[in-house]
């Protein structure tokens, strides 16, 4: 019996001394956790930093070898430059590019959702395999389409045209897929009872149906218009004319044009690439929700 | 008991005179307007059907036909989409002429070949090192302080936001050989100035692969690894705790418990996630195109730029367009061999 109590005891004692080995050890992996942690996140911060810093350098500076890190004698002389520049005109390139997004995004959200709407709660002949064809062309790399999506569009006159932009992608497989997802918990009660009452079918979608899902249109607007915000393939080749072109592309240029001054590409990269980030770093709650939602790209 | 005397008080007694719910079995529509019912899913099918076959299906069709011709827009041609008359029909030619590993084969050719070398080296470096680094973030970002989770993704998530115009851009400023930081920290660690040209030095190889395509593929992981890390964030918070605690209990350390409790249940997310990562990596033409533009001497020529230059630039559609298939056939079979182990996965 006693020696069954000892051997308790030292059991627990035992037991004591690893639990507080373990809360020792469980400190300083934390600490290392956190350590690794802030290094990953330094990397990952440290192109855009070093983007930023550069923006702020006189070309005088950014030709020393080697360069600074931080500016010496920080000047805006760079972001003037740009804005005075006449063969820059950034706000025509702002236009354009928030032109061709907020479209997209119309014309995005109104067809997906109306198709999700009809997939979701209409049973007709062919429907899955009508269904299934627009989740398949999401398998197509837009390579395999390109060069006959540029001859289509030269054939009805929208090379050199925004519009050429917006038109071929009104029905996405990505957005029909999202608003169908959704559109299925809304309760069928609430439209039967719609059709009761005597309102029209479009009047049910428009009325009762997307009143039930702003979040996810939410969401997907805000997807679709960051996918047309960074577009470059498409624009690239059906936007050949300078005053009609898009931000990626006019960055590209203005970085080929301005290589040997680099103080003047970063100033621009900041004027172009920062003011959307902010807007997008500020909603990506609702864009980090919709990629996860549907596990898609 | 309980429930059914709560429904009684609850639902009113009009609710037996309201018409049925459910759609009566048998019947497509319900709710006695089926006329306006069909109406309306024909008034917006068949725009849709018109549209997805003007848009979609024919310049599917068109492709795989183009890649049988050689065919420049330039060229008026027949009558019929300008395939024949300047733009003969060559049948299976550019498909033959794929298959020539001589060393006289044509330029386009031996383009080609190194397109597809470059293509398949890209993707499958970028996709183990992608799931190397997203997987263990993300499990470290889960396990640390709910207050400093956002700032940490979002940290990681930025780079997924930016265009890939601007990704290769403000890695052309990392990476260039006199105003870089790369290299200025180089210099600061060794001492002597460091002048390393990262992305035009052709001569720049280790292990056989070209420096030009690590400094791609580097980019590339810093912009696509927050897209992956938000994804295994979200299927590591949908494990109960429960079953991690149990394991700890059970003296299971840290390593073990997501070694053999958390690794396997998250493997049907590692496995779709790697499925949509290789896909996206045959695709990738910005990175390529701005950081390098295939250089140098061709070194990191991937496929979707291949495709792009000889269509745009040389005018060479129908070659073009029998190399698209090809990428097309490529990401087909890998995406369906990795969906096969998907499938067998779910099952255990």
């Amino acid at each position: 019996m006693t020696g069954h109590g000892e051997r308790t005891k030292v059991q627990r004692r035992a037991q004591r001394e690893r639990r507080y080995a373990g809360q020792r050890k469980q400190t300083v992996s934390r600490a290392t956790l956190y350590i690794i942690l802030a290094f990953a996140g330094i990397v990952a911060m440290i192109p855009f930093v070093w983007m930023i810093l550069g923006s702020f350098k006189t070309g005088a500076e950014i030709r020393q070898i080697p360069p600074t890190f931080w500016p010496e004698n920080p000047t805006l002389d760079n972001f003037r430059t740009i804005l005075n520049d006449p063969d820059l005109p950034l706000l025509l390139f702002y236009r354009n590019s928030m032109f061709i997004a907020i479209m997209n995004v119309f014309s995005v959200l109104f067809v997906g959702s109306l198709l999700g709407y009809i997939f979701a709660k209409f049973r007709f002949k062919g429907r899955d395999i009508v269904f299934w064809y627009i989740l398949a062309t999401m398998m197509i790399p837009a390579q395999l389409t390109m060069i006959p999506g540029f001859l289509l569009l030269a054939e009805f006159g929208l090379l050199n045209n925004l519009w050429g932009l917006i038109v071929p992608s009104a029905v996405d497989a990505f957005a029909i897929f999202l608003m169908r997802q959704f559109i299925i918990s809304v309760p069928d009660s609430l439209i039967q009872a719609a059709r009761v009452d005597g309102a029209s079918e479009f009047r049910i979608y428009w009325q009762i149906v997307l009143p039930q899902i702003k979040p996810a249109l939410a969401t997907l607007g805000l997807l679709t218009f960051m996918f047309n915000w960074n577009a470059y393939l498409w624009p690239l080749i059906v936007l050949t004319e300078q005053s009609k072109r898009t931000l990626p592309i006019i960055l590209t240029w203005y970085s080929t044009q301005n290589s040997s001054q680099l103080q003047l590409v970063m100033a621009a990269s900041v004027l172009m690439v920062i003011p959307v980030l902010i807007i997008f770093a500020i909603s990506q709650r609702w864009i980090v929700k919709g990629l996860t939602l549907t596990g898609l790209k | 008991m309980q429930r059914d005397a709560m429904s009684v008080t609850i639902s009113p007694p009009e609710q037996d005179d309201l018409p049925e719910l459910q759609p009566p079995k048998g019947k497509r529509f319900f709710g006695g307007r089926e006329g306006a019912q069909k109406k309306f899913v024909a008034g917006v099918m068949s725009p849709v059907i018109a549209y997805m076959l003007l848009w979609g299906l024919i310049p599917l069709v068109w492709a795989f036909a183009l890649g049988f011709f050689l065919y420049s827009a330039r060229r008026a041609g027949g009558p019929f989409l300008g395939l024949g008359g300047d733009n003969p029909f060559v049948g299976l030619d550019h498909y033959k002429a794929m298959l020539d590993f001589s060393p006289d084969a044509s330029l386009n050719v031996r383009q080609f070949h190194i397109a597809v070398k470059v293509t398949l080296l890209f993707a499958f470096i970028v996709v183990p090192l992608n799931l190397a680094i997203t997987l263990p973030l993300a499990a470290m970002i889960e396990s640390v302080h709910n207050r400093v989770k956002p700032f940490f993704r979002s940290i990681f998530f930025i780079p997924v936001l930016t265009s890939a115009v601007g990704v290769a851009i403000i890695w052309g400023f990392v990476l260039h050989p006199q105003r870089g930081l790369l290299n200025a920290l180089l210099s600061k660690i060794t001492g002597r100035l460091v002048v390393i040209s990262w992305t035009t030095d052709p001569n720049l190889v280790v292990i056989g692969i070209p420096v030009a395509l690590f400094a791609i593929i580097v980019a590339y992981l810093w912009q696509d690894i927050g897209y992956n890390l938000v994804i295994f964030i979200a299927a590591l918070q949908a494990i109960p705790d429960s079953v991690k605690d149990a394991a700890l209990i059970d003296g299971a350390s840290a390593w073990q418990t997501f070694r053999y409790i958390t690794l396997p249940l998250l493997k049907p997310t590692i496995l779709l996630a790697s499925v949509l990562t290789m896909i996206s990596a045959f695709q990738v033409f910005d990175l390529f195109q701005v950081m390098t533009a295939g250089g140098p001497q061709d070194q990191t020529r991937a496929l979707s730029l291949d495709i792009y230059e000889t269509a745009f630039r040389f005018q060479r559609m129908g070659w073009s367009a029998a190399v698209s298939v090809v990428l097309f056939a490529i990401v087909l079979v890998i995406s369906l061999v990795q969906t096969r182990m998907l499938k067998s996965n779910w099952e255990y």
